[in-house]
């Protein structure tokens, strides 16, 4: 498609959004409400169900010991994913270490995107729960290189449209309604984003993680579908893990 | 009577007293079909399956029995007060339209 | 019994059969097989048996003004009740107004609930309301109903 339709198309979405969203703006009351929905959340039967599958490969000890820190600094390092590994010599997200245990441990590994592995996912990053996301993209060249990778994959327009991630998610736009729903604050510094996720949504009844929820997006803006665990997909996650620094996680979310 | 589905008895406060009334939930993944929507890429009615009752069982009393329709959400939770009288347990026995039967069971262990 | 009498007999069942097929109204443990078609007043005279139920501040309904999706919308009912074995809350109803299926759930408590409470999700199939049906033991009816504006949006 030529540069000048896509740009077009761009342009004309974008002033297709109305601003200020207070006709779709959720009162105290509403918000107190589905925040309450999180005390029985139907994610925590998928995080029980992680802790359970986590059980038969030595549980939170095992995972401990895997990744060679103490049991009581667990919380703390998972708080800090993704991470450079040395031992895989690659920037890994939990979900892609879950594979390397069972595979080091001699079980054929899960596919990253099952079912099984979300609730993994989901139960392995709530033992970080109450913990401050601490992830260090200066510490060592390859999270800078990963970094550096993320954001030029938020920034990059493409697909049909000529979308990037920017275009909807920019600290610009943000507070915009699109389809009825305020866009979310993701590419600025305060977002709580990585904090929240996996999380359950509601609209699709299932426990989502954070890669598989940017699938959905890439599918409906027109982008081809990053797989989850590429280079680019964990990178995107290094990125807005980082624009959520200091936040504190609580796992399984909540979402529409 | 099976336990294959994947589900979650809650008890808040989780430490309670004998006589205490607590929160009690029982939450459950389950498809709640209502038999009127179509599969997305067969294009083909998906049946109804939907649970249609529930039952909390307290050391062998029905405390409290539902009649379940179609329109609950998918993976449903079904919170209500109960009163605690002793030690035991709590079963939560439930059914669906197309027959499937399953129980779950959590202990009741007041302190004091 | 002669076989006139049979049939006739039979053929009684199979008339009711056809005009409530695989439903039932019987307050207890009907097994609801589906899916079920029923309006808001349908379910309404089913439940009071023709009774009229009255508006009563003591029935609490708590549902989000407005909706983000129609697929989960918490529901929450709370009745002013001493629960005891003279004085409980028999049952607590929750109906919807424009679903093909106005119940959505009957809930029957007695006096080792403690309190009258239920709590769930239901799904909406658009903006209508949503209402509270408590059958008292003394046999009263109150109801209490509220509008829920369910948004149809996001981007997937």
């Amino acid at each position: 498609m030529k540069t000048g339709i896509k740009i077009a198309l761009s342009v004309a979405m974008l002033t297709s959004l109305s601003f200020g969203g207070e006709q779709f703006a959720m009162s105290a009351a509403d918000r107190a409400m589905y925040a309450e929905m999180s005390e029985n959340n139907p994610a925590d039967i998928m995080v029980a169900d992680g802790e359970e599958l986590l059980g038969y490969m030595g549980g939170d000890e095992g995972l401990a010991k895997y990744l060679g820190v103490s049991e009581d600094d667990l919380p703390a390092y998972i708080a800090g994913f993704p991470r450079y590994i040395k031992k895989f010599d690659m920037v890994v997200g939990l979900d892609q270490v879950i594979q390397a245990m069972m595979a080091d441990g001699g079980h054929p590994p899960l596919k990253l995107k099952s079912g099984n592995m979300f609730s993994l996912l989901a139960y392995v990053k709530s033992i970080a729960n109450g913990e401050k996301i601490n992830i260090d993209v200066n510490a060592n060249p390859q999270m800078k290189e990963a970094y550096a990778l993320g954001e030029r994959t938020f920034m990059t327009r493409r697909g049909g449209r000529g979308l990037a991630c920017n275009s909807c998610h920019s600290s610009d736009i943000v507070g915009s309604v699109l389809r009825t729903q305020k866009l979310p604050d993701l590419g600025s510094q305060g977002a709580k984003s990585a904090a929240t996720w996996p999380a359950y949504r509601m609209t699709k009844s299932s426990l989502r993680t954070m890669q598989r929820r940017f699938q959905g997006c890439m599918k409906n803006a027109l982008l081809k579908v990053l797989p989850i665990g590429s280079k680019q997909m964990v990178a995107l996650e290094v990125y807005l893990t980082a624009k959520s620094k200091g936040s504190e996680i609580s796992i399984p979310g909540l979402k529409r | 009577m099976s336990n294959a589905r994947k589900s979650l008895i809650k008890i808040k406060p989780k430490r309670y007293k004998d006589g205490e009334i607590v929160k009690v939930s029982f939450m459950v993944m389950h498809p709640m079909a209502t038999g009127m929507g179509k599969d997305k890429k067969t294009k083909k009615i998906i049946p109804a399956k939907y649970i249609n009752s529930v039952k909390f069982v307290y050391n062998g009393k029905e405390i409290t029995h539902m009649t379940v329709w179609e329109s609950l959400s998918v993976n449903p939770v079904f919170t209500t007060y109960m009163k605690i009288n002793g030690k035991g347990k709590l079963t939560v026995t439930y059914t669906d339209n197309t027959g499937e039967m399953n129980e779950k069971t959590k202990k009741i262990k007041p302190r004091g | 019994m002669q076989r006139r009498d049979f049939f006739k007999k039979l053929g009684t069942v199979t008339a009711i059969a056809a005009v409530m097929p695989a439903m039932s109204f019987a307050a207890s443990a009907p097994k609801p097989t589906g899916p079920n078609k029923m309006d808001f007043k349908t379910a309404v005279n089913a439940i009071t048996g023709g009774k009229t139920p009255q508006k009563s501040s003591k029935v609490k309904l708590k549902a989000p003004e407005i909706a983000e999706n129609g697929a989960v919308v918490p529901v929450t009912v709370t009745v002013k009740s001493p629960m005891t074995d003279a004085d409980y809350v028999k049952a607590i109803h929750i109906l919807n107004g424009k679903n093909s299926n106005a119940r959505c759930i009957d809930v029957f408590l007695t006096p080792a609930n403690g309190k009258a409470m239920f709590s769930t999700r239901i799904k909406l199939g658009g903006t209508q309301d949503v209402t509270a049906l408590v059958e008292l033991s003394d046999g009263t009816f109150l109801t209490a109903s509220q509008s829920v504006k369910v948004t149809i949006g996001g981007c997937g």
